[in-house]
Protein backbone atom coordinates (compact mmCIF):
# COMPACT_ATOMS: atom_id res chain seq x y z
CA UNK A 1 0.00 0.00 0.00
CA UNK A 2 2.76 2.51 0.68
CA UNK A 3 3.83 2.48 -2.57
CA UNK A 4 0.98 3.49 -4.42
CA UNK A 5 0.48 6.26 -1.70
CA UNK A 6 4.48 6.86 -2.72
CA UNK A 7 3.70 7.43 -6.61
CA UNK A 8 0.12 9.27 -5.85
CA UNK A 9 2.24 11.72 -3.53
CA UNK A 10 5.38 11.93 -5.93
CA UNK A 11 3.07 12.45 -8.83
CA UNK A 12 0.93 15.13 -6.47
CA UNK A 13 3.81 17.19 -5.57
CA UNK A 14 5.91 17.04 -8.82
CA UNK A 15 7.48 19.95 -10.69
CA UNK A 16 5.23 19.17 -13.93
CA UNK A 17 2.31 18.86 -11.47
CA UNK A 18 0.98 22.07 -13.18
CA UNK A 19 1.38 21.46 -16.50
CA UNK A 20 -2.07 20.49 -18.94
CA UNK A 21 -2.61 17.17 -18.54
CA UNK A 22 -2.91 17.25 -23.03
CA UNK A 23 0.49 17.81 -22.66
CA UNK A 24 1.93 15.88 -20.42
CA UNK A 25 -0.84 12.70 -22.13
CA UNK A 26 0.89 13.47 -25.37
CA UNK A 27 4.47 13.32 -24.21
CA UNK A 28 3.61 10.14 -22.19
CA UNK A 29 1.45 8.08 -24.27
CA UNK A 30 2.56 9.00 -27.59
CA UNK A 31 6.29 7.81 -26.70
CA UNK A 32 4.71 5.02 -25.70
CA UNK A 33 3.03 3.97 -28.90
CA UNK A 34 6.38 5.07 -30.50
CA UNK A 35 7.96 2.31 -27.88
CA UNK A 36 5.68 -0.39 -28.58
CA UNK A 37 5.32 0.33 -32.73
CA UNK A 38 8.96 1.01 -33.54
CA UNK A 39 11.30 -1.66 -34.25
CA UNK A 40 13.19 -2.34 -30.76
CA UNK A 41 17.07 -1.46 -31.94
CA UNK A 42 17.06 1.21 -32.47
CA UNK A 43 13.91 2.75 -32.22
CA UNK A 44 12.46 2.04 -28.51
CA UNK A 45 16.31 2.80 -27.17
CA UNK A 46 15.72 6.67 -28.81
CA UNK A 47 12.39 6.49 -27.38
CA UNK A 48 13.63 5.31 -24.23
CA UNK A 49 16.52 7.49 -23.69
CA UNK A 50 14.10 10.47 -24.70
CA UNK A 51 11.62 9.59 -22.09
CA UNK A 52 14.74 9.68 -19.24
CA UNK A 53 16.02 12.49 -20.24
CA UNK A 54 12.23 14.76 -20.11
CA UNK A 55 11.88 12.72 -16.72
CA UNK A 56 14.82 13.18 -15.03
CA UNK A 57 16.34 16.38 -17.25
CA UNK A 58 12.44 18.16 -17.08
CA UNK A 59 10.40 17.10 -14.33
CA UNK A 60 13.05 16.43 -12.17
CA UNK A 61 11.66 12.50 -10.69
CA UNK A 62 14.04 11.43 -7.78
CA UNK A 63 16.12 8.60 -9.49
CA UNK A 64 15.74 6.67 -6.31
CA UNK A 65 12.03 7.24 -6.10
CA UNK A 66 12.05 5.95 -9.60
CA UNK A 67 14.00 3.26 -9.51
CA UNK A 68 11.75 2.06 -6.39
CA UNK A 69 8.62 2.11 -8.58
CA UNK A 70 10.80 0.55 -11.39
CA UNK A 71 11.92 -2.64 -9.53
CA UNK A 72 8.26 -5.01 -9.62
CA UNK A 73 8.40 -4.67 -14.05
CA UNK A 74 12.13 -5.65 -14.10
CA UNK A 75 11.12 -8.61 -12.14
CA UNK A 76 8.67 -9.64 -14.71
CA UNK A 77 11.25 -9.26 -17.18
CA UNK A 78 13.67 -11.27 -15.57
CA UNK A 79 11.27 -14.03 -15.26
CA UNK A 80 9.83 -13.49 -19.10
CA UNK A 81 13.21 -13.53 -20.73
CA UNK A 82 14.31 -17.04 -19.47
CA UNK A 83 11.41 -18.43 -21.58
CA UNK A 84 12.76 -16.72 -24.37
CA UNK A 85 16.51 -17.83 -23.99
CA UNK A 86 15.11 -21.44 -24.21
CA UNK A 87 13.32 -24.01 -26.67
CA UNK A 88 11.44 -27.57 -26.09
CA UNK A 89 12.92 -29.42 -28.94
CA UNK A 90 12.77 -33.25 -29.48
CA UNK A 91 15.25 -33.55 -26.71
CA UNK A 92 13.70 -31.09 -24.12
CA UNK A 93 14.81 -28.26 -23.23
CA UNK A 94 17.24 -26.40 -24.74
CA UNK A 95 19.14 -22.55 -25.01
CA UNK A 96 17.04 -21.39 -28.33
CA UNK A 97 19.59 -20.35 -30.95
CA UNK A 98 19.12 -16.36 -31.15
CA UNK A 99 16.71 -16.55 -27.68
CA UNK A 100 19.49 -13.93 -26.19
CA UNK A 101 19.08 -11.26 -28.33
CA UNK A 102 15.28 -11.73 -28.90
CA UNK A 103 15.59 -11.44 -25.15
CA UNK A 104 17.73 -8.27 -25.36
CA UNK A 105 15.12 -6.64 -27.76
CA UNK A 106 12.54 -7.08 -25.98
CA UNK A 107 13.67 -6.01 -22.78
CA UNK A 108 15.05 -2.71 -24.60
CA UNK A 109 10.72 -2.23 -25.61
CA UNK A 110 9.82 -3.19 -22.01
CA UNK A 111 12.26 -0.89 -20.58
CA UNK A 112 11.06 1.98 -23.00
CA UNK A 113 7.63 1.43 -22.73
CA UNK A 114 7.85 1.37 -18.68
CA UNK A 115 9.68 4.79 -18.99
CA UNK A 116 6.74 6.57 -20.61
CA UNK A 117 4.72 4.76 -18.49
CA UNK A 118 6.41 6.00 -15.20
CA UNK A 119 6.74 9.26 -16.65
CA UNK A 120 2.91 9.19 -16.50
CA UNK A 121 2.40 8.24 -13.19
CA UNK A 122 5.18 10.42 -11.60
CA UNK A 123 4.31 13.39 -12.90
CA UNK A 124 0.04 13.15 -13.26
CA UNK A 125 -1.94 12.46 -10.56
CA UNK A 126 -3.91 9.64 -11.52
CA UNK A 127 -6.81 11.77 -10.75
CA UNK A 128 -6.05 14.46 -13.34
CA UNK A 129 -5.69 11.42 -16.28
CA UNK A 130 -9.14 10.15 -15.50
CA UNK A 131 -10.67 13.54 -15.64
CA UNK A 132 -9.43 13.22 -19.08
CA UNK A 133 -11.13 10.64 -20.08
CA UNK A 134 -14.56 12.12 -19.54
CA UNK A 135 -13.11 14.44 -22.62
CA UNK A 136 -12.41 11.04 -24.58
CA UNK A 137 -15.93 9.72 -24.68
CA UNK A 138 -15.57 7.14 -22.00
CA UNK A 139 -19.35 7.22 -20.29
CA UNK A 140 -19.57 9.82 -16.68
CA UNK A 141 -20.60 7.23 -14.74
CA UNK A 142 -17.98 4.97 -15.22
CA UNK A 143 -15.22 8.25 -15.00
CA UNK A 144 -17.55 9.10 -11.45
CA UNK A 145 -17.13 5.93 -10.56
CA UNK A 146 -13.68 5.45 -11.21
CA UNK A 147 -12.77 9.00 -9.77
CA UNK A 148 -14.65 7.57 -6.48
CA UNK A 149 -12.93 4.48 -6.80
CA UNK A 150 -9.35 6.65 -6.71
CA UNK A 151 -10.65 8.37 -3.43
CA UNK A 152 -11.35 5.29 -1.45
CA UNK A 153 -8.13 3.45 -2.49
CA UNK A 154 -6.19 5.24 0.33
CA UNK A 155 -9.00 5.38 2.52
CA UNK A 156 -9.54 1.33 2.73
CA UNK A 157 -5.88 0.73 2.15
CA UNK A 158 -4.66 2.73 5.58
CA UNK A 159 -7.39 0.83 7.08
CA UNK A 160 -5.73 -2.78 6.14
CA UNK A 161 -2.48 -1.20 7.09
CA UNK A 162 -4.04 -0.73 10.11
CA UNK A 163 -5.50 -4.15 10.19
CA UNK A 164 -2.45 -5.72 9.58
CA UNK A 165 0.43 -3.87 12.46
CA UNK A 166 -2.65 -5.29 14.88
CA UNK A 167 -2.56 -8.53 14.16
CA UNK A 168 1.54 -8.86 13.95
CA UNK A 169 1.89 -6.88 16.80
CA UNK A 170 -0.77 -10.16 18.61
CA UNK A 171 1.62 -13.08 16.58
CA UNK A 172 -0.93 -12.95 13.76
CA UNK A 173 1.36 -13.42 11.32
CA UNK A 174 3.84 -15.83 13.17
CA UNK A 175 3.24 -18.98 11.55
CA UNK A 176 2.26 -19.85 7.63
CA UNK A 177 -1.05 -20.97 8.81
CA UNK A 178 -1.92 -18.06 11.22
CA UNK A 179 -0.71 -15.90 8.22
CA UNK A 180 -3.26 -17.49 5.64
CA UNK A 181 -6.11 -17.12 8.40
CA UNK A 182 -5.16 -13.51 9.67
CA UNK A 183 -5.10 -12.76 5.87
CA UNK A 184 -8.45 -13.82 5.67
CA UNK A 185 -9.53 -12.23 8.43
CA UNK A 186 -8.46 -8.83 7.42
CA UNK A 187 -10.00 -8.80 4.08
CA UNK A 188 -13.51 -10.06 5.45
CA UNK A 189 -13.46 -7.45 8.01
CA UNK A 190 -12.43 -4.99 5.28
CA UNK A 191 -15.34 -5.44 2.80
CA UNK A 192 -18.04 -4.66 5.75
CA UNK A 193 -16.19 -1.83 6.69
CA UNK A 194 -15.71 -0.34 3.17
CA UNK A 195 -19.11 -0.57 2.01
CA UNK A 196 -20.17 0.89 5.41
CA UNK A 197 -18.18 3.53 4.67
CA UNK A 198 -19.41 3.82 1.16
CA UNK A 199 -23.18 3.98 2.67
CA UNK A 200 -22.92 6.68 5.20
CA UNK A 201 -20.76 8.72 2.87
CA UNK A 202 -23.60 8.42 0.16
CA UNK A 203 -26.06 9.10 2.94
CA UNK A 204 -24.52 12.30 4.32
CA UNK A 205 -23.56 13.62 0.59
CA UNK A 206 -27.49 12.88 -0.56
CA UNK A 207 -28.52 14.77 2.21
CA UNK A 208 -26.44 17.59 0.78
CA UNK A 209 -28.25 17.49 -2.28
CA UNK A 210 -25.48 15.47 -4.07
CA UNK A 211 -26.60 14.83 -7.92
CA UNK A 212 -23.97 12.17 -8.60
CA UNK A 213 -20.64 14.26 -10.30
CA UNK A 214 -17.64 15.36 -8.58
CA UNK A 215 -16.75 18.93 -9.63
CA UNK A 216 -13.74 19.83 -8.20
CA UNK A 217 -11.56 23.26 -9.04
CA UNK A 218 -8.84 22.53 -11.17
CA UNK A 219 -6.17 25.39 -12.17
CA UNK A 220 -4.43 23.69 -14.13
CA UNK A 221 -3.80 26.15 -17.86
CA UNK A 222 -5.06 24.94 -21.13
CA UNK A 223 -2.47 22.98 -23.33
CA UNK A 224 -0.26 25.35 -25.14
CA UNK A 225 -0.13 24.98 -28.96
CA UNK A 226 3.37 25.70 -29.28
CA UNK A 227 4.29 23.29 -26.61
CA UNK A 228 2.09 20.32 -28.22
CA UNK A 229 3.82 21.62 -31.65
CA UNK A 230 7.19 20.65 -29.81
CA UNK A 231 6.29 17.54 -28.63
CA UNK A 232 5.01 16.39 -32.07
CA UNK A 233 7.95 17.28 -33.83
CA UNK A 234 10.37 16.12 -31.25
CA UNK A 235 7.92 12.32 -31.80
CA UNK A 236 7.95 12.82 -35.55
CA UNK A 237 11.61 13.18 -35.00
CA UNK A 238 12.38 10.32 -33.02
CA UNK A 239 9.95 7.84 -35.34
CA UNK A 240 11.74 9.05 -38.62
CA UNK A 241 15.32 8.18 -36.78
CA UNK A 242 13.94 5.19 -35.36
CA UNK A 243 12.48 3.62 -38.74
CA UNK A 244 15.43 5.05 -40.73
CA UNK A 245 18.17 3.70 -38.73
CA UNK A 246 16.75 0.39 -38.25
CA UNK B 1 1.17 -11.26 -12.11
CA UNK B 2 0.71 -9.15 -15.02
CA UNK B 3 1.88 -8.70 -18.31
CA UNK B 4 4.36 -5.62 -17.88
CA UNK B 5 4.15 -2.53 -19.71
CA UNK B 6 5.34 -2.91 -23.45
CA UNK B 7 5.55 -6.69 -23.43
CA UNK B 8 3.23 -7.64 -26.23
CA UNK B 9 4.10 -6.46 -29.39
CA UNK B 10 1.80 -3.62 -31.05
CA UNK B 11 -0.79 -6.04 -32.99
CA UNK B 12 -0.92 -7.99 -30.48
CA UNK B 13 -2.03 -5.26 -28.02
CA UNK B 14 -4.86 -4.05 -30.50
CA UNK B 15 -6.39 -6.74 -30.89
CA UNK B 16 -6.36 -7.81 -27.10
CA UNK B 17 -8.05 -3.86 -26.83
CA UNK B 18 -10.32 -5.51 -29.11
CA UNK B 19 -11.34 -8.47 -27.67
CA UNK B 20 -12.30 -7.23 -24.20
CA UNK B 21 -13.52 -4.12 -25.46
CA UNK B 22 -17.15 -6.23 -25.25
CA UNK B 23 -17.23 -7.28 -22.04
CA UNK B 24 -16.35 -4.22 -20.37
CA UNK B 25 -18.94 -2.33 -22.56
CA UNK B 26 -21.49 -4.56 -21.39
CA UNK B 27 -20.30 -4.23 -18.00
CA UNK B 28 -20.49 -0.47 -18.43
CA UNK B 29 -23.99 -0.60 -19.63
CA UNK B 30 -25.45 -2.92 -16.92
CA UNK B 31 -23.44 -0.40 -14.27
CA UNK B 32 -25.14 2.48 -16.27
CA UNK B 33 -28.38 0.83 -15.63
CA UNK B 34 -27.46 0.08 -11.95
CA UNK B 35 -26.88 3.70 -11.36
CA UNK B 36 -29.85 4.73 -13.08
CA UNK B 37 -32.61 2.36 -10.65
CA UNK B 38 -30.46 3.05 -7.48
CA UNK B 39 -27.58 6.14 -7.53
CA UNK B 40 -26.44 4.74 -3.93
CA UNK B 41 -24.80 1.65 -5.60
CA UNK B 42 -22.27 4.33 -6.91
CA UNK B 43 -20.99 4.55 -3.97
CA UNK B 44 -20.50 0.83 -2.76
CA UNK B 45 -19.19 0.02 -6.73
CA UNK B 46 -16.39 2.49 -5.99
CA UNK B 47 -15.41 0.54 -2.62
CA UNK B 48 -15.86 -2.44 -4.10
CA UNK B 49 -13.16 -1.46 -7.03
CA UNK B 50 -11.23 -0.05 -4.08
CA UNK B 51 -11.34 -2.96 -1.92
CA UNK B 52 -10.23 -4.97 -4.98
CA UNK B 53 -7.37 -2.92 -5.41
CA UNK B 54 -6.40 -2.89 -2.03
CA UNK B 55 -6.66 -6.71 -1.87
CA UNK B 56 -3.95 -7.04 -4.33
CA UNK B 57 -1.87 -5.20 -2.35
CA UNK B 58 -1.94 -7.83 0.92
CA UNK B 59 0.76 -10.50 0.41
CA UNK B 60 -0.40 -14.22 1.01
CA UNK B 61 1.97 -16.93 1.69
CA UNK B 62 2.06 -19.82 0.16
CA UNK B 63 4.05 -23.40 0.09
CA UNK B 64 6.97 -22.45 -1.54
CA UNK B 65 7.66 -19.86 0.69
CA UNK B 66 7.34 -16.84 -2.17
CA UNK B 67 4.59 -14.43 -1.44
CA UNK B 68 1.81 -13.73 -3.79
CA UNK B 69 -1.00 -11.45 -3.85
CA UNK B 70 -4.79 -12.70 -3.99
CA UNK B 71 -6.73 -11.74 -7.27
CA UNK B 72 -9.66 -11.30 -5.71
CA UNK B 73 -11.64 -12.36 -9.08
CA UNK B 74 -13.30 -15.12 -7.50
CA UNK B 75 -14.58 -13.35 -4.34
CA UNK B 76 -15.96 -10.48 -6.61
CA UNK B 77 -17.23 -12.56 -9.07
CA UNK B 78 -19.42 -14.61 -6.93
CA UNK B 79 -20.71 -11.65 -5.30
CA UNK B 80 -20.86 -9.51 -7.93
CA UNK B 81 -21.61 -11.45 -10.89
CA UNK B 82 -18.88 -11.57 -13.60
CA UNK B 83 -20.37 -8.67 -15.89
CA UNK B 84 -19.46 -5.86 -13.25
CA UNK B 85 -16.78 -7.34 -12.55
CA UNK B 86 -15.19 -6.81 -16.02
CA UNK B 87 -15.28 -2.82 -15.50
CA UNK B 88 -14.14 -3.18 -11.90
CA UNK B 89 -11.63 -5.18 -13.46
CA UNK B 90 -10.19 -2.40 -15.63
CA UNK B 91 -10.33 0.12 -12.90
CA UNK B 92 -8.36 -1.63 -10.78
CA UNK B 93 -5.59 -2.71 -13.45
CA UNK B 94 -5.34 0.68 -14.51
CA UNK B 95 -4.76 1.76 -10.59
CA UNK B 96 -2.26 -0.75 -10.67
CA UNK B 97 -0.48 0.37 -13.92
CA UNK B 98 -0.75 4.06 -12.62
CA UNK B 99 0.37 3.50 -8.77
CA UNK B 100 2.45 0.61 -8.47
CA UNK B 101 3.73 0.05 -11.83
CA UNK B 102 2.22 -3.30 -12.42
CA UNK B 103 1.10 -4.50 -15.85
CA UNK B 104 0.75 -1.14 -18.47
CA UNK B 105 -1.27 0.38 -20.41
CA UNK B 106 -0.35 -0.92 -23.94
CA UNK B 107 -0.93 -4.25 -21.98
CA UNK B 108 -4.57 -3.06 -20.34
CA UNK B 109 -5.93 -5.03 -23.03
CA UNK B 110 -4.70 -8.89 -22.89
CA UNK B 111 -4.12 -8.29 -18.74
CA UNK B 112 -8.28 -7.34 -19.00
CA UNK B 113 -9.27 -10.19 -20.77
CA UNK B 114 -7.26 -12.41 -18.31
CA UNK B 115 -7.68 -11.10 -15.05
CA UNK B 116 -11.42 -9.30 -15.75
CA UNK B 117 -13.29 -12.00 -18.67
CA UNK B 118 -11.62 -15.24 -18.52
CA UNK B 119 -11.01 -15.10 -14.66
CA UNK B 120 -14.15 -13.78 -13.23
CA UNK B 121 -16.47 -15.58 -16.01
CA UNK B 122 -14.48 -19.23 -15.17
CA UNK B 123 -14.85 -18.52 -10.92
CA UNK B 124 -18.74 -17.73 -11.76
CA UNK B 125 -19.21 -20.99 -14.16
CA UNK B 126 -17.73 -23.14 -11.34
CA UNK B 127 -19.42 -21.63 -8.56
CA UNK B 128 -22.50 -21.83 -10.54
CA UNK B 129 -21.98 -25.62 -11.75
CA UNK B 130 -20.80 -26.66 -8.21
CA UNK B 131 -23.87 -25.11 -6.35
CA UNK B 132 -25.96 -26.89 -9.38
CA UNK B 133 -24.41 -30.41 -8.03
CA UNK B 134 -25.22 -29.84 -4.91
CA UNK B 135 -21.65 -29.28 -3.40
CA UNK B 136 -21.76 -27.17 0.05
CA UNK B 137 -21.09 -23.36 -0.62
CA UNK B 138 -17.76 -23.87 0.97
CA UNK B 139 -16.07 -26.60 -1.39
CA UNK B 140 -17.99 -24.37 -4.37
CA UNK B 141 -16.08 -21.19 -3.33
CA UNK B 142 -13.05 -22.67 -2.78
CA UNK B 143 -13.41 -24.52 -6.36
CA UNK B 144 -14.59 -21.25 -7.69
CA UNK B 145 -12.09 -19.25 -6.50
CA UNK B 146 -8.52 -21.60 -6.74
CA UNK B 147 -9.48 -22.47 -10.69
CA UNK B 148 -10.53 -18.75 -11.59
CA UNK B 149 -7.55 -18.00 -10.24
CA UNK B 150 -5.59 -20.58 -11.66
CA UNK B 151 -7.48 -19.77 -14.86
CA UNK B 152 -6.48 -16.43 -15.40
CA UNK B 153 -2.77 -17.16 -15.07
CA UNK B 154 -2.92 -20.15 -17.91
CA UNK B 155 -4.20 -17.38 -19.79
CA UNK B 156 -2.00 -14.95 -19.38
CA UNK B 157 0.53 -17.87 -20.13
CA UNK B 158 -1.37 -18.71 -23.32
CA UNK B 159 -1.13 -15.14 -24.30
CA UNK B 160 2.24 -14.31 -23.79
CA UNK B 161 3.07 -17.78 -26.31
CA UNK B 162 0.99 -16.58 -28.89
CA UNK B 163 3.32 -13.38 -28.94
CA UNK B 164 6.54 -15.56 -28.37
CA UNK B 165 6.11 -18.81 -30.08
CA UNK B 166 8.96 -21.38 -29.46
CA UNK B 167 11.10 -21.68 -32.24
CA UNK B 168 10.90 -25.42 -32.84
CA UNK B 169 7.93 -26.57 -30.58
CA UNK B 170 5.84 -23.33 -31.97
CA UNK B 171 2.63 -22.23 -29.28
CA UNK B 172 2.07 -25.16 -27.55
CA UNK B 173 5.74 -25.63 -26.35
CA UNK B 174 5.92 -22.41 -25.81
CA UNK B 175 2.79 -22.44 -23.72
CA UNK B 176 4.49 -25.00 -21.31
CA UNK B 177 7.48 -22.62 -21.02
CA UNK B 178 5.74 -19.20 -19.96
CA UNK B 179 2.93 -21.72 -18.04
CA UNK B 180 6.02 -23.41 -16.16
CA UNK B 181 7.57 -19.34 -15.04
CA UNK B 182 3.67 -18.08 -14.00
CA UNK B 183 0.79 -20.47 -13.83
CA UNK B 184 2.67 -23.98 -12.20
CA UNK B 185 4.23 -21.34 -9.33
CA UNK B 186 0.63 -20.46 -9.29
CA UNK B 187 -1.05 -23.65 -8.28
CA UNK B 188 -0.07 -23.00 -4.65
CA UNK B 189 -1.11 -19.67 -4.48
CA UNK B 190 -4.37 -20.68 -6.19
CA UNK B 191 -4.54 -22.93 -3.58
CA UNK B 192 -4.00 -20.24 -1.03
CA UNK B 193 -6.63 -17.83 -2.68
CA UNK B 194 -9.10 -20.54 -2.52
CA UNK B 195 -8.92 -21.36 0.64
CA UNK B 196 -8.55 -17.40 1.54
CA UNK B 197 -11.26 -16.81 0.21
CA UNK B 198 -14.06 -19.43 1.59
CA UNK B 199 -12.21 -17.94 5.18
CA UNK B 200 -13.77 -15.06 4.06
CA UNK B 201 -17.06 -15.52 2.73
CA UNK B 202 -17.58 -17.70 6.31
CA UNK B 203 -16.19 -14.88 8.42
CA UNK B 204 -18.66 -12.76 5.99
CA UNK B 205 -21.41 -14.76 5.82
CA UNK B 206 -21.32 -16.64 9.34
CA UNK B 207 -24.67 -16.44 10.55
CA UNK B 208 -26.57 -16.97 7.46
CA UNK B 209 -27.83 -20.01 6.72
CA UNK B 210 -25.77 -21.74 3.85
CA UNK B 211 -28.40 -21.02 0.52
CA UNK B 212 -28.38 -17.11 0.88
CA UNK B 213 -24.86 -16.61 2.11
CA UNK B 214 -24.19 -14.74 -0.88
CA UNK B 215 -26.93 -13.04 -1.55
CA UNK B 216 -26.72 -11.21 2.02
CA UNK B 217 -23.54 -10.06 0.80
CA UNK B 218 -24.28 -8.73 -2.48
CA UNK B 219 -26.84 -5.90 -1.37
CA UNK B 220 -27.51 -3.50 -4.06
CA UNK B 221 -25.68 -4.31 -6.54
CA UNK B 222 -27.51 -7.76 -7.56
Amino acid sequence: MSLSSMVDRAASLSRWRNRPVAEKACLGLGFLILAVSLPPWPGAALVGGAMLVITFAGARVPFRLWATVAVLPVGFLAAGSVALMLQIGPDGLAPAPGGVAAAGLLTLRALAATSCLLFLALTTPATDLLSGLRRLGVPVEVVEIALLTYRFVFLIGDTAVAMTHAQRARLGHSTRRRRLRSVGLVIANLLPRALDQARRMETGLAARGWAGDMRVLSNTPRASPTALLAIFTLQVAVAAAGAWLA
Amino acid sequence: MHIMEGYLPASHCAAWYAASAPFVVAGALRIRKIVRERPEARMILAASGAFAFVLSALKIPSVTGSCSHPTGTGLGAVIFGPSVMAVLGVLVLLFQALLLAHGGLTTLGANTFSMAVVGPWVAYAIWRLGRGLGLSVALSIFLAAALGDLATYVFTSVQLALAYPDPTSGIVGAVAKFGGIFAVTQIPLAIAEGILTVVVIDALAGKTADADKVGVLAGEIR
